[in-house]
């Protein structure tokens, strides 16, 4: 049997289709601005290390208003970045529980969301107090 | 307000006998605020225009041949009112990643295809190698075990999850959301032996690692299936048995 003449739809911009693809795609860019805020990080330990004036100059660059954005929005992302990722964590971990009384998907977003607020406060208290 | 007298209908169309050239045509359809959409086209296609062509069976949203694109969406025709699309116009395509056979009817023959890859049928414990000497035991499941299933099993095949897929379209050789919710189905089934056949596609590079979870498969499917959830929960059980593959060569022989 010849196959049926038919026509094949391109993907070409494909996330222009549907705001659900746009959603994702900015969750995932949030990924890259936060290696991007752990790489600057990096710099600065590297500068700690390399003596007070380098660490003065690496200093000045992330208090400088351009510097002060940036954070701004490396903060932005994280928190879509946390968000997003809580609200998926049901479905990407085995069913949790015995069958008949499995841990509700709000259940785990409460644990996740507490549990980072735990560590959070727990950091805050530690570099405010402790040290 | 008043009802309006007509809806405007647009329907992406194509016919074999002119490949070159899709058009979109435009059909006025008598409003009627408890009509569907399905409706609607056979409105067009008994008063208006005998050529359209689409797919239908039920009207009930249970057989999934109805599928289509309305307003760039993936949806059941016989699923959406007028009312709820008024005052229009509504925008039909043929479902999104699909090869098109002519008008809104696309080709499906790729999903069936991949239908025997995911073995969707209980494997008996009879036909496992460690049962095969007992007898034959009823296969008793307690409605908290069937809690565990009972969702990916409402699906219809209606393929609007494949059409919510960007990596499918993409990369049409991934098993795709329905195909593998129906394998963690059966994975998930206490009745079922079947798990070890299923691994070479789950764990195959057209298997769960394909799903980059959009998600959208989800929030368009008639069912409440949740492919997304499936198929992510089948990632840990994959990456569990690489691991433990790895720190115990031969567990399985
Ligand atoms: S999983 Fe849902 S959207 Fe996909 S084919 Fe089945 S019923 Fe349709
Ligand atoms: S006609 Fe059967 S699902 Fe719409």
């Amino acid at each position: 049997m010849t196959p049926l003449p038919t026509w094949q739809r391109g993907m070409r911009g494909w996330w222009r289709r549907d705001p659900a693809f746009r959603r994702y795609l900015l969750r995932e860019a949030t990924s890259v601005a936060i290696g991007a805020y752990a790489l600057m990080l990096l710099a600065g330990l590297g500068c700690l290390v390399a003596g007070p004036a380098a660490w003065q100059r690496w200093e000045g660059l992330i208090l400088s208003p351009v510097g002060l954005l940036l954070q701004a929005v490396v903060f932005a992302a994280a928190v879509i970045h946390a968000v997003s990722w809580f609200r998926l964590m049901p479905l990407t971990i085995p069913p949790l529980g015995r069958p008949g009384r499995r841990l509700a998907d709000g259940a785990i977003h409460a644990g996740a969301w507490a549990a980072s607020a735990l560590c959070s406060l727990g950091l805050l208290g530690w570099l405010v107090y402790g040290a | 307000m008043t009802d309006p007298e007509t809806i405007l209908i647009e329907v992406l169309r194509w016919h074999p006998d002119t490949p070159e050239a899709p058009w979109w045509q435009s059909y006025e359809v008598p409003y009627r605020a408890d009509a569907t959409l399905l409706e609607a086209l056979q409105t067009i296609k008994d008063d208006l225009d005998g050529t359209l062509t689409f797919r239908w069976s039920c009207r009930m949203a249970i057989c999934g041949s109805c599928g289509c694109m309305v307003n760039g969406r993936p949806e059941l025709s016989c699923h959406l009112l007028l009312r709820d699309l008024a005052p229009g116009p509504v925008r039909l395509e043929p479902l999104a990643h699909f090869p098109v056979i002519r008008d809104l009817v696309i080709d499906q023959q790729d999903f069936l295809d991949k239908l025997p890859a995911v073995g969707a049928y209980l494997v008996p414990a009879e036909e496992t190698e460690a049962a095969a000497a007992a007898p034959a035991a009823p296969s008793r499941q307690t409605p908290a075990q069937m809690a565990d299933y009972y969702q990916y099993a409402q699906c219809i095949n209606c393929l609007l999850c494949y059409s919510a897929c960007p990596q499918y379209g993409l990369k049409p050789d991934f098993l795709g959301p329905a195909a593998l919710a129906l394998m963690a189905r059966h994975d998930a089934d206490s009745r079922d032996h079947g798990q070890a056949g299923r691994r070479a596609a789950r764990d195959a590079d057209t298997g769960v690692w394909d799903c980059t979870l959009v998600g959208h498969c989800t929030e368009v499917c008639p069912q409440g299936v949740d492919p997304a959830r499936a198929i992510n929960r089948n990632k840990t059980a994959s990456a569990r048995d690489y691991v433990f593959d790895l720190l115990l060569p031969g567990r399985r022989r």
